[in-house]
């Protein structure tokens, strides 16, 4: 199921990621991204040996703490003699005619249950919780769906599990890392139907409850609810 | 790994052990600087050894905590980050692959994710996924495991030669210990001065190399 992806996330980001600095819904999102994408998982290796090396030659002032004692009670303690086995998790995720297999730290994600809505236009959400900053969802757009054209506020980035769509900018399969800023303005569409992991980070606009109006995928639901409400 | 490439093997257990093989590549690893923080380790992984550990802690104790100071701007979070990146340098020590790289990435990645997992449990986020999970020890581990299995196709003991001898040197040596010196995995370990971990980890790739050129992959 290793596909070769022809979309990936920034070394900037990859760099961040290696060192903690994001988000948890992007590090997921990237983590998922380089079980799928053995060029990224080389550079991250690399630039995790970059960030040791960096941190170990860094002359910090930090008074040289004396934490004698502490090594002594460190041994008293057992080691682990081998890996632990793998608790039974969920990795694959049920569509309409087909089962996906999911990257492991997302069928990890998943294994609270996933809950899906439709969104209409074809489009179906299950929202997971990872972090209070960003949104993460799944997305599930049936084949031949469409979104109305729309802009992104904050960004949003969306790694593709499984089938495909298109929009302006490209065409996205599996393993596809796609990172969209506030600029970007797109209409995505799928003839097959595809299975994404997204991630928008932009918390002011969610605590307005002014995400999903923002959000690509819902613009459905948008247009719908204004309706219902007369605007 | 009670297959046919180890039946093949057990033929030729009859060489006077510590014998170089015909084609068997000796390990770099037998030359470990000993005051490297590899050859420490090794040692922490295979004799618990409390001296090799606690050079290590005086290696790297304050670099973890001034990474805690950066991250986190709290002394005692910083003292407390020592304590569990050191641990689990201890813990784990057994588990350590030198193949994913060294001593000092591997602390690192244990400094950042335990500090990632404090940090998150100060914030209450949501306890479904570990640092441990993000950054996962190895992904190229799972695709190995799935690869291994059996099956029984008849093979010429000339042809798994050859097949060894195509293997990487490091994984050679590791076949030569375990299946034609007929050592224990920790026996191995030891005489080629490398972590358990690393040595079965080999094994298995190597292992798992030669059952999909045997065609006995399941």
């Amino acid at each position: 199921m290793i596909s070769e992806a022809n979309y990936h996330p920034s070394t900037e980001m990859l760099k961040k990621f290696t060192a903690g600095s994001l988000l948890s819904g992007l590090n997921v999102a990237i983590s998922a991204h380089i079980e799928l994408c053995e060029t990224c998982r080389h550079k991250t290796s690399k630039i995790e040996a970059k960030a040791a090396i960096d941190w170990l030659q860094t002359n910090d002032d930090q008074k040289q703490n004396d934490f004698s004692g502490l090594a002594l009670d460190i041994v008293n303690q057992p080691q682990i003699e081998k890996p632990r086995e793998k608790e039974a998790i969920l990795d694959q995720i049920h569509m309409l005619d087909h089962s996906v297999s999911l990257p492991k730290v997302l069928a990890k994600a998943a294994s609270q249950g996933l809950v899906w809505k439709q969104l209409g236009g074809g489009i179906n959400q299950a929202l997971m919780h990872l972090d209070d900053e960003t949104q993460c969802e799944f997305i599930y757009m049936k084949p031949g769906s469409q979104t109305p054209m729309h802009k992104h506020q904050g960004s949003e980035t969306t790694l593709v599990l499984d089938g495909s769509f298109n929009d302006e900018l490209g065409h996205y399969q599996r393993a596809d890392f796609i990172y969209r800023t506030e600029k970007d303005m797109h209409q995505p569409r799928s003839e097959e139907g595809c299975l994404c992991f997204s991630v928008l980070d932009s918390p002011l606009t969610f605590t307005k409850g002014l995400a999903r109006l923002l959000n690509p995928f819902f613009k459905y639901q948008f247009r719908r609810s204004a309706a219902g409400r007369g605007i | 790994m009670d297959n046919l490439a180890e039946k093949q093997f057990a033929v030729r257990k009859a060489s006077p052990p510590g014998c170089t093989e015909v084609g068997m590549v000796p390990s770099v690893e037998n030359n470990l600087d000993p005051t490297s923080d590899e050859a420490l380790l090794v040692k922490v992984s295979n004799s618990k050894s409390k001296e090799a550990f606690d050079q290590l802690f005086d290696r790297f104790a304050n670099k973890v905590f001034a990474h805690g100071m950066k991250i986190m701007r709290n002394e005692q979070m910083a003292k407390d980050l020592v304590q569990e990146a050191m641990l689990t340098v201890w813990q784990k020590a057994p588990l350590y692959n030198m193949d994913k790289g060294n001593v000092q990435s591997w602390i690192f990645t244990i400094t950042r994710n335990r500090c990632f997992d404090m940090l998150r449990k100060q914030k209450r986020q949501s306890a479904v996924l570990s640092a441990d999970d993000i950054w996962p020890a190895g992904f190229e581990d799972a695709e190995a495991l799935s690869e291994a299995e059996r099956g029984s196709v008849e093979v010429q003991i000339s042809q798994i030669e050859k097949l060894v001898r195509q293997l990487p040197a490091a994984q050679q040596a590791v076949v030569e210990q375990i299946h034609i010196l007929n050592r224990t995995h920790e026996e191995a370990a030891q005489f080629l001065e490398i972590p358990l971990g690393t040595l079965k980890s080999r094994l298995r790739l190597a292992m798992g190399k030669l059952r999909q050129s045997l065609g006995t992959e399941s």
